[in-house]
């Protein structure tokens, strides 16, 4: 959907090496302009459009209370007026220029996505470096947007049992980092927002020196510098955004969430802390997120959906991030499963990992699934402007795209066993259940 | 005054990027391949990335001539095929497929089931051989329906849970009634309970073969080695014609139809509005893009301007046409909060009678025209689109110039035709409107708007 928060586990990022013919590192044009505006170019003639992608580092874990859901809030200020482009115009301008566009908050960060015609791209990053730090906030528009946000929860959370019980389960296992809660934020502090305080957030985090922009598609490459240090070079850089200084204490023991209201059907996640992308434990963990949970194959699905069948579905994983956050598992019960034996298998699959680790075709079969995917993404320019900037985000650096299957490929079996002994234990765990009450049967 | 000049600045500029996106940008022709059997594929080479898509969709096996006691029998009928075959189960086969990282999937559409797949280059032949032996000897167990069978089931209970997906399925009953386009594609609590496997190897016999099958396989791989992997996968396959399912004429409602889900716990209204559309092969095609785009189909639409951008009223509003052989559908969609769904309808009434009544500015019809040219090259960039693109033209037989008369359609449209595309299709009198929400406290507010049917949402069925 048009300016969707990318909530929770939404950055799920395929990605791998071995890269033959086009897009290779050296393909990438990388610069940098004196107030620290980092571009990647790469040129791709296949059609004859382009795709901009501006990403901020900033997301629901720069947030605090009474402003949470802010940064996504602001991705919506971004089109509502700037400096020279009234509220509506950055739309009917774009639109009527043949382009198109998105944009997505997460935990970590905030992407401004356009697709356009090659011969629109002065006007598209005319209106971008335009909105980078002249966003206007008009006083009316702040209040009819807001409203748009609360509609938003309202479908994304309030009328969907599943979401109602994540942000539940989120909230209780992370007490004390902002993950504690889901980007979309809390309805009273959408109802809340101040616009000075959302204005304050803005300069803040909307500078130069902590985004990144890609441009992947027609055009040249110098032209495309040239008319990006013209728009985007007399921004002033600003000071360094604060770093996020809460570290999520250790949880000392299991904690379960029981939420009861009207419902057809039952509904199970459990939660355990996991690492950031910089702990080394994060690629073991992934490997066994995709071997647990990943296609009808996977360990949990065949056990719980093919063989108990206690449940319809299961999905979930370890997303991408900054700061440690969650392992899920979500379990669609059959309406009349025990939840407790659903769990019970769970734990069961998780100690027969802990003992005997992974099989070697099942490590073979996540580096193949990696490949796949990461080609895959790379048939649209969108998709290479996408890999770019998500990779960028999350690991620092766009290069990590490159080596990131070394990484992968070098996983064994015994670092495998030591993540799942380290963080599938019973007090980094966190159980929540969605009880129908009444409901028609 | 110096807005309207850098208007027009912008105008030229791309008008000049849209004549030559249309020069440089065509569908690329395939190669016609058949196989042993007739089966027709066609085929393009790419380069870029060391993978393959290949999709081939059989004639009469979807659910246009599903009995209505077998709701949703075509759809099962597909999704069984791929739980096991000849030497291989079900576990078999998802574990093969996803040891390689590979996408294959086979589905049931309105008339005709599609054989889906996507893979590295280097594995395109285990997945082929997968197809193939699940397509042509598929084993429908007992034991594996009974399993689908409980999951569709509790899918249409938790679709009462959510009622933004509730609200479809009530549409589609509302709307289409008994025609096969109204029977729900999982089955219903009714037909699940009757039907058994025999039910499914029985259509599948009678339904699937592989005469007037067409396919396409685009990517990274050479002609010489794909037709002979598709030759050993189907081009041995024998079987006798198969009835060709050509659906009833779509509905066209007469009269206005109102009908109200009563969902105590619902914070917001949600609801969808249709009407008779125009066929696939209707020459209005080009304007009713045009007209529609600026309805509801963008993001500065009238619907999400008048709902979303100047009221707040919701997250998202928009409309759609869906086109078949042999008629079609017009749909609008929103959802807001409860206390606001009276507002949001007036709305949308005051903007139906609008656009056949005076119909869009020259401003307009020029954005929306730059907006389908310029957005068209990416809906058909990867090698995936491109195989549906030619599977649907030849299906269709549509003719591959299809999409170049579509651009210079886009281009023709005017003022005037874009307007009549409006009277001719945007409704106000004849129309099905569904609304999921709390009865409590909207009711009232629906009262002005005609006499509504009303029904509880734990009531079984849709």
């Amino acid at each position: 959907m048009k300016k969707a928060a990318a909530c929770g586990l939404a950055l799920f990022l395929a990605a791998a090496t071995f890269l033959p013919g086009a897009f290779r590192k050296e393909d990438i044009k990388v610069h940098k302009l004196d107030n620290g505006l980092r571009i990647l170019l790469v040129e791709d003639h296949a059609i004859p459009n382009a795709a901009l992608y501006t990403y901020f580092r900033v997301g629901s874990r720069n947030e605090r209370p009474g402003l949470t859901g802010v940064s996504h809030f602001i991705e919506h200020m971004m089109f509502n007026g700037s400096t020279k482009v009234a509220p509506g115009e950055f739309d009917r301008k774009m639109e009527f220029a043949g382009g198109s566009n998105n944009a997505s908050t997460g935990n970590d960060r905030t992407g401004y996505t356009d697709w356009f015609p090659a011969a629109a791209l002065e006007e598209m990053l005319q209106m971008e470096a335009d909105r980078m730090q002249g966003a206007s906030f008009d006083a009316k528009v702040f209040e009819s947007e807001r409203q748009v946000i609360a509609s938003e929860r309202r479908m994304g959370v309030d009328n969907n049992n599943n979401a109602i019980l994540s942000e539940n389960v989120n909230a209780t296992a992370i007490m004390a980092h902002p993950y504690h809660w889901d980007v979309i934020g809390w309805m009273s502090d959408i109802q809340g927002w101040r616009r000075n305080e959302v204005m304050d957030y803005y300069r803040t985090y909307y500078s130069p020196n902590n985004a990144v922009l890609v441009l992947v598609g027609d055009f040249a490459e110098a032209k495309a510098l040239e008319l990006i240090r013209k728009y985007f070079g007399p921004i002033p850089a600003g000071p360094p955004p604060p770093a996020v200084l809460t570290v999520e204490p250790p949880q000392m023991g299991t904690k379960r969430v029981v939420i009861k209201k009207e419902a057809q059907v039952p509904a199970l996640e459990i939660v355990w802390h996991a690492p950031s992308v910089t702990n080394p434990d994060y690629y073991p963990m992934s490997v066994l997120s995709q071997v647990l949970l990943r296609g009808q194959s996977s360990r949990l699905y065949r056990r719980l959906v093919r063989q108990e069948q206690l449940a319809t579905a299961v999905y979930g994983g370890q997303p991408e991030t900054i700061d440690p956050y969650l392992f899920t598992i979500t379990v669609q019960p059959k309406p009349d499963a025990d939840l407790n034996k659903i769990e019970a298998v769970i734990e069961e699959e998780l100690a027969k990992v802990k003992k005997e680790g992974l099989t070697e075709a099942e490590i073979q079969k996540v580096l193949n699934i990696t490949r796949s995917d990461f080609y895959s993404g790379l048939q649209t320019i969108a998709g290479k402007a996408s890999q770019l900037a998500e990779t960028e985000m999350a690991y620092g650096g766009f290069e990590k795209l490159f080596t990131i299957m070394d990484d992968y490929a070098a996983v064994k079996n015994a670092q495998i066993i030591a993540a799942a002994k380290t963080y599938f234990t019973e007090n980094n765990k966190t159980v929540g259940t969605l009880i129908p009450l009444g409901g028609g049967k | 005054m110096s807005r309207r000049t850098r208007l027009l600045a912008v105008c030229a500029a791309v008008l000049l990027a849209a004549t030559a996106a249309q020069a440089a940008f065509k569908l690329p022709l395939p190669e016609k391949l058949t196989l042993n059997n007739g089966i027709v594929i066609y085929y393009l080479k790419t380069g870029e990335v060391p993978m393959v898509n290949f999709l081939l969709n059989l004639k009469g096996a979807g659910s246009a001539q599903e009995p209505a006691e077998l709701e949703g029998i075509a759809g099962l009928t597909a999704d069984q095929i791929m739980k096991g075959t000849a030497g291989m189960n079900a576990e078999a086969v998802s574990e093969a497929l996803d040891f390689m990282g590979a996408r294959l999937n086979i589905f049931a559409s309105d008339e005709y089931a599609a054989v889906n797949a996507g893979c590295l280059t280097e594995h395109f032949p285990k997945v082929l051989e997968i197809a193939s032996a699940c397509l042509t000897k598929p084993a429908f167990l007992d034991e594996e329906f009974d399993k689908v069978r409980q999951i569709r089931l509790n899918g249409l209970k938790s679709a009462k849970d959510n009622p933004g997906q509730a609200v479809r399925y009530y549409f589609l009953k509302a709307y289409f009634g008994n025609h096969p386009l109204g029977q729900l594609p999982s089955g219903s609590d009714a037909s699940l309970a009757k039907m058994t496997a025999a039910d499914l190897r029985a259509y599948y016999k009678k339904y699937y073969g592989p005469k007037g099958a067409i396919g396409a396989l685009v990517g990274n791989i050479e002609k010489a080695e794909a037709l002979k992997l598709l030759n050993a996968a189907f081009g041995g396959w024998k079987g006798a014609d198969v009835p060709v399912s050509t659906m009833p004429p779509i509905p066209e409602p007469k009269g206005i139809k109102l009908i109200l889900i009563d969902k105590p716990d619902a914070t917001q209204a949600y609801w969808v509005l249709g009407s008779r559309g125009y066929a696939l092969a209707d020459k209005i095609y080009p304007q009713a893009a045009v007209m529609n785009t600026l309805f509801g189909g963008r993001f500065t639409s009238w619907l999400s301007t008048e709902m979303r951008i100047k009221r707040g009223l919701t997250y998202g509003a928009n409309s759609n046409f869906q086109t078949y052989r042999n008629g079609g559908v017009f749909q609008a969609s929103s959802y807001t909060r409860n206390e606001k769904i009276g507002e949001m309808l007036d709305i949308l009434f005051d903007l139906l009678k609008k656009a056949g009544r005076d119909g869009f500015s020259p401003e307009e019809i020029e954005s929306s025209r730059n907006y389908i040219q310029g957005q068209f090259p990416p809906t058909l960039e990867s090698n995936g689109s491109k195989a549906n693109a030619y599977v649907r033209l030849a299906f269709f037989n549509l003719g591959f110039d299809y999409y170049d008369k579509y651009l210079a359609g886009i281009q023709a449209t005017t003022q005037a035709s874009a307007k009549e595309a409006a009277a001719r299709l945007i409704p106000t009198d004849n129309y099905v409107l569904v609304v999921v929400g709390k009865a409590a406290e909207i009711k009232d507010q629906l009262k002005k708007f005609g006499t509504w049917t009303e029904r509880k949402i734990t009531d079984p069925g849709f």
